[in-house]
């Protein structure tokens, strides 16, 4: 007991002792701060590595995409002559044999509808486009007269057919027709800035018999120059994918992309604004640093 | 008061105590500003990541197109081409930044050439790359 006392009051008499315990304290605090944080900035780069490897992601398939899908009306026909028998637009959607009944009006015999259109100009904006297609699939009661259809010119205010690749209209047989147009160079006329098309369905003009018109199908679609990319991702986490280069011997083109694929998932990539050519190497690049190639012709 | 006033000898121990805290607090603020430098440069080196996203051969030039996927800021400071350093244009990314660097060089068709970039930090990039036709 007193040798205990006696060593406490040795302990507080030299300062020397003391200051030193406080140095060596502060010291180790300091190395503890920076091995705390090379250790733990170690982890996380490790995990990021660790990520990365883990990631599996693979272009499985790049083809050329030459049409968009159709687009059908989303509303009803106008009718400026003749009526509606039976049906509606909605028939006129898909191509199954359900169709939209019209009749010619009685004193003239003329029928003369409009459908108006819409094309996805986030998916396919105008800047990519170089034509539109348009397609009627009919059947008429009476095959004797010709069936046109022509598209409302937004520069000249009318509905016009100048520049169609056909304005000779269609000579129906009996059953189903299918009557196709393509508007060519001339389509920026056709469609409105906001993807908008009106399409005329008109007869020759006035006859005899009333005549009754089904329509089966009538849609638009946007003639590109794009690619379609597959991406699997068979890794246990999402990919981010932020690049798209398109190689070939002329050139290296990088595209900015922006499109998470999850885990399991298959997706495919529509781009307009790239042109494959003829050979090339397709590269995706992940956020996480990872490449995978495709080579195509 | 008046006392202590009059006494010449307690002063010295005061300045001595106010001398020994200032180097004390000097002290300090050089072991942590010195603690936050190391600190710093090795986690800017052990975070430094970056991948070569495309090379192309041009006339004269191979142009190397480089992403920093670290958690730094990454600078370019020497490219190798089969061991020998070459002349390219500088090149700085931050974090998920990404962009060319031209490399000066005569290359001969269907030639495997081995290629390394390394950053200012010292860390590398290196791979083998063929030629075109």
């Amino acid at each position: 007991m007193q040798t205990t006392t006696s060593r406490r009051r040795d302990f507080k008499q030299d300062r020397r002792g003391l200051s030193n315990i406080i140095v060596v304290v502060l010291s180790l605090v300091i190395l503890a701060i920076i091995v705390v944080n090379v250790i733990l900035w170690n982890y996380q780069m490790s995990q990021s590595d660790w990520e990365r490897n883990q990631e599996t992601f693979t272009v499985s398939n790049v083809s050329r995409l030459t049409r968009s899908p159709w687009f059908t009306t989303q509303t009803e026909y106008q009718l400026n002559r003749g009526d509606r028998v039976s049906g509606s637009y909605s028939n006129t959607q898909f191509v199954d044999g359900n169709y939209e009944r019209f009749r010619e009006s009685t004193p003239t015999r003329e029928l003369d509808i409009n459908g108006t259109f819409s094309i996805d100009i986030s998916t396919y904006p105008l800047a990519h486009i170089q034509s539109v297609e348009l397609q009627l699939i009919y059947s008429v009661g009476d095959t004797s007269e010709q069936w046109y259809m022509k598209a409302y010119n937004w520069t000249s205010g009318t509905f016009s057919n100048v520049g169609f690749n056909s304005t000779n209209g269609d000579s129906p047989i009996a059953g189903w027709n299918s009557y196709a147009v393509n508007l060519t160079d001339q389509w920026r006329s056709y469609v409105g800035n906001g993807g908008r098309i009106i399409v005329k369905v008109h007869d020759q003009g006035p006859d005899a018999p009333p005549t009754n018109i089904d329509i089966d199908y009538l849609a638009i679609r946007p003639v590109i120059d794009g690619a379609v990319f597959t991406f699997q991702n068979t890794g246990p986490r999402t990919a981010h994918l932020v690049s798209i280069w398109i190689c070939d011997l002329v050139a290296h083109r990088r595209y900015e992309t922006d499109i998470f694929v999850s885990s399991g998932e298959t997706m495919s990539y529509t781009r307009v604004d790239i042109t494959l050519p003829e050979q090339y190497t397709t590269k995706v690049i992940t956020e996480r640093g990872n490449t995978s190639v495709y080579v195509g012709n | 008061m008046l006392k202590l006033w009059r006494s010449k000898k307690a002063i010295t121990p005061v300045l001595s105590n106010v001398l020994l805290l200032v180097i004390a607090v000097a002290g300090m603020s050089i072991s942590i500003t010195a603690t936050y430098v190391i600190t710093g440069n090795l986690r800017e080196t052990m975070g430094e990541r970056f991948i070569v996203e495309d090379v192309w051969f041009r006339q004269g030039v191979i142009s190397v197109y480089l992403r920093n996927t670290g958690k730094t800021r990454i600078n370019a400071a020497g490219i190798y081409v089969d061991y020998m350093t070459q002349p390219f244009t500088e090149l700085q990314l931050e974090p998920l930044e990404h962009g060319w660097t031209n490399i000066t060089f005569a290359w001969t068709p269907n030639t495997v050439y081995y290629l390394k970039v390394i950053t200012s930090r010292g860390t590398q990039v290196a791979d083998y790359y063929k030629s075109p036709p």
